[in-house]
């Protein structure tokens, strides 16, 4: 036994590991998933965003002011724009100066051809691009887009990861007529201030900073972007420094973190909502005194404070606020236990049966659902929980077949278009937005006349009287805006959290002290 | 050459095993409610996306020709290209089940190379302290959870005592070897990279521990348990009374007849080790085949599912025959 232990020691001792040597160029970042594919035209994950964003340019980026990110756009690739007064021309000047890895120009006939591969693979980027009738390249430096309709988001959408400009080049590495959809899924070839120069699948993905980058080389040399998925082995890599900054803490280890002196823990106000999917086609939730009766019984502020640890705001109205058309004066639904009696007595409802379907895809969502459950007793209703997996829940609630369901969202670029049309436009009902299934006239129209009007105060206007109406009508329970936590060590400096940027960093303004 | 027949034999009778494991995947990951092209263009794309890519995908066709097409892609070696991932399972495999071979036979070094000595010390000293001391240990190994087990040793040799380095097959800024087999440990010896090599077992040493502790305290009980038995038969009395030393008797007489018991469990850990150890490999960020298929489910990826299914089943058809042949040179009587 004795000689067991002696040779387990010296086994220790001998591949005790080196000590890391500080790297001050390269950042760490540990993250919980991989990556699924590399290519802009078909990826529809923020993980794999992360990876690709800072490899393109776009025509647009969103603004910085005083440390802070904007949702608003200013000109990157396109030095300035202009618009028709009917809305449906925008002619961009293409900055020159730019070009690819390879010397290729980033030109006209580069964002026509990037647009148009996108719109042709017809994966989940090319719904934001849907609004494109036709491309003309004017000249070298001048690209013309015709929209089908008016499309008050069109500039905000060309900041999204689906607007990356690609070099033209790889058309010659697709394969089959795949647009090189396979070729991109694993290779780079934007004129971002990064490119990817190592992807091994499960362990980390290596971005290298260009040093002749047109805007300005960036600060790091180095980014290596770490696969972790559990949330207790980030924690103790950023706590030894093995990582700088580390994704999806759990909350409940958030405050340990907060006692460690080489972290700092952030906390940013986000555009991603947490909220309940009412079916309004079911018969028992067809009345609107009955859903109004299940907003009125959740205990908001009890499972911000206690579940997310008060990592988190109530929602008021649909559209979160930090984004142009969230109003401070809509309807808010308090807990009100009485009055939700009150209501279900008068809708006839007494004695109500529900089940509230929830997946795994948020570590806080049993306790949501047990909170919830209990609430609901409260006012007579019984509340039967359903743990499904994510695939299966997502085909459940594209066919209806559900009655409460817990979800998630965020919006693809910062116009509220990306929560009142798709959350209550009768034509996206299932899947795709409208998860409600909800269904009334007037709220139609006042959403498709804003989303074809490029006029902000017009839109603001005609949104803000659809909430009202929304409001009353509770097709969703709006829970709350979650604050994003991201704890990083006290070395680095530069981040700037962007809430149209989730899981993204600003790696060519990031450096370490 | 009769043991050469048994094996043909045996390698035809998995045909028909593999076939039956295959349609019974199939139809189980095609029965689990949920649309895989809805997965791939995401949740906010219109209903027409996500039928131009079931389309792309065969998805539209009915079950028994999605089967059929799939077959006959596999006869050709091609095991069809994951959902999830957009490219081919091969790749997807080739890249994970590496990963997973090496903790796993790292895992399997450790549990016999510690389980058998344990048990025979346990059954040579039976009822004093080094069998109670055996018996609590393997005790504690059947009762302790992976996912537990696995987050303590982290806290305790990386984070607290700085002992071990952290979760990965690599520290975070060390580029992996030159891939020949896939298996750091035998990629840095071909490459003669001992610093590499260093890097590589201190990095497999918590998780193989970790994966390989529940199934060396089966077989510290396992070997035990035959040592006694056999240790009690009259031959190995006679062989003491012939003044054969303790070692003599316990390793050339007992010790070998009581393999057979631990050949078969050593023989199914493998094959349900080889099958992915997700928690382990979870909390040490191992990338290997038990988180790879865990995420293919998820995401309903049928041919990355059915892929890991034929590759899982063909694992344990092959580990079986292993262990049934040797078998025959464990135990002389035994003939095929």
């Amino acid at each position: 036994m004795r000689i067991w232990t002696l040779c387990l020691l010296l086994l220790i001792t001998a591949l005790a590991p080196a000590a890391l040597a500080a790297d001050k160029d390269t950042l760490v970042v540990g993250v919980s998933s991989d990556i699924h594919t590399l290519d802009p035209g078909v990826s529809s994950d923020n993980y794999d965003w992360r990876q690709i964003y800072p490899c393109y340019d776009r025509l647009v980026k969103y603004k910085v002011k005083d440390g802070v990110g904007l949702t608003e756009v200013e000109p990157m690739a396109a030095e300035s724009w202009a618009v028709s007064a009917d809305g449906l021309k925008w002619t961009f000047k293409i900055r020159k100066g730019i070009a690819f890895d390879d010397g290729t120009p980033l030109n006209a006939e580069a964002v026509r051809y990037s647009f148009d591969r996108t719109i042709a693979i017809g994966k989940g980027p090319a719904d934001n691009l849907t609004a494109i009738a036709s491309m003309a390249v004017v000249d070298d430096y001048t690209l013309e887009i015709t929209l089908k309709n008016p499309y008050g988001p069109f500039l905000q959408t060309l900041a999204t990861d689906g607007a990356s400009i690609i070099n033209p080049k790889v058309a010659d590495r697709a394969v089959n007529d795949d647009k090189a959809q396979a070729f991109l899924a694993e290779n780079v070839d934007g004129s971002g201030p990064f490119k990817i120069v190592e992807w091994t699948r499960g362990q980390r993905c290596v971005l290298e900073a260009k040093p002749n980058y047109w805007g300005g080389a960036p600060k790091l040399k180095k980014v290596i972007i770490r696969f972790m998925a559990e949330s207790a082995d980030r924690r103790m890599a950023l706590e030894q420094g093995d990582v700088d900054i580390a994704e999806n803490i759990l909350i409940d280890q958030i405050p340990a973190l907060e006692k460690n002196k080489d972290v700092v823990v952030n906390r940013f106000p986000s555009q991603m909502v947490e909220y309940v999917y009412v079916n309004c086609q079911n018969e028992k939730l067809k009345d609107p005194a009955v859903r109004q009766a299940l907003s009125y019984a959740v205990d908001y502020q009890g499972i911000i404070d206690h579940v997310l640890q008060g990592n988190g705001v109530q929602m008021r109205g649909p559209i979160p606020d930090g984004m142009w058309g969230h109003r401070k004066d809509v309807f808010q639904y308090k807990r009100d236990t009485a009055k939700a009696k009150e209501l279900l007595k008068a809708a006839g409802a007494e004695n109500l049966e529900l089940t509230l379907i929830y997946s795994e895809r948020r570590a806080t969502w049993e306790q949501i659902a047990l909170v919830m459950q209990a609430n609901l007793a409260e006012i007579g209703v019984k509340l039967n929980l359903e743990l499904m997996a994510n695939p299966t829940l997502r085909d459940k609630i594209d066919k209806g077949d559900f009655e409460l369901c817990l979800g998630a969202w965020s919006p693809d670029f910062a116009d509220p278009y990306m929560f009142m049309n798709f959350w209550f436009d009768s034509a996206k009902a299932g899947l795709p937005g409208n998860r409600s299934f909800y269904k009334n006239d007037k709220v139609d129209e006042l959403v498709r006349k804003a989303e074809v009007s490029s006029v902000v105060e017009e839109r603001k206007k005609l949104y803000g009287e659809a909430q009202d109406i929304i409001m009353q009508d509770a097709p969703y329970i709006f829970l709350y805006q979650i604050q994003t936590i991201v704890p990083l060590r006290a070395d680095v400096q530069g981040y700037v959290f962007n809430p149209m940027l989730e899981s993204m960093y600003n790696f060519e303004a990031i450096s370490k002290k | 050459m009769r043991i050469l027949a048994y094996i043909i034999k045996r390698v035809l009778a998995a045909v028909p095993v593999l076939i039956g494991v295959s349609i019974l995947t199939f139809l189980i990951s095609h029965a689990i409610p949920g649309d895989p092209a809805r997965i791939i263009v995401g949740p906010k794309a219109s209903k027409e996306a996500v039928e131009a890519i079931r389309r792309e995908h065969g998805l539209d066709r009915p079950l028994p020709v999605q089967y059929v097409r799939y077959m006959t892609g596999l006869m050709q070696g091609d095991l069809g290209q994951s959902i999830r991932n957009h490219r081919p399972v091969t790749k997807d495999l080739a890249d994970f089940f590496p990963a997973t071979l090496e903790l796993t036979l790292a895992s399997l070094v450790l549990c016999l190379a510690v389980g058998i000595p344990l048990g025979i010390l346990a059954a040579v000293r039976r009822n004093r302290l080094a069998d109670h001391v055996a018996r609590v240990f393997s005790v504690i190994g059947v009762s302790t959870p992976v996912f537990w087990l696995g987050l303590m040793l982290l806290l305790l040799f990386y984070r607290n005592l700085g002992w071990l380095p952290g979760s990965g097959r690599l520290d975070i800024t060390s580029t992996p070897p030159a891939a020949v087999t896939g298996l750091y440990v035998v990629d840095a010896v071909l490459a003669r990279d001992w610093a590499l090599l260093k890097e590589v077992l201190s990095h497999l040493i918590l998780p193989a521990f970790c994966l390989s502790y529940v199934y060396l305290a089966v077989i510290t009980r396992i070997v035990r348990s035959s040592m006694i038995a056999v240790l009690g038969q009259d031959y190995i009395t006679t062989a003491r009374a012939n003044g054969l030393s303790a070692a003599r008797v316990v390793f050339k007489h007992a010790f070998k007849n009581s393999l057979i018991p631990t050949v078969t469990i050593a023989g199914l850990s493998l094959g349900e080790l080889l099958g992915g150890a997700i928690l382990t490999e979870t909390i040490f960020a191992w990338p290997g085949m038990g988180k790879y298929v865990v995420d293919s489910i998820n995401a309903l990826d049928f041919p990355a599912i059915m892929g890991f299914t034929l590759l899982a089943s063909t694992a344990y058809v092959v580990i079986n025959l292993g262990v049934d042949v040797l078998y025959a040179f464990l135990n002389p009587r035994i003939r095929y």
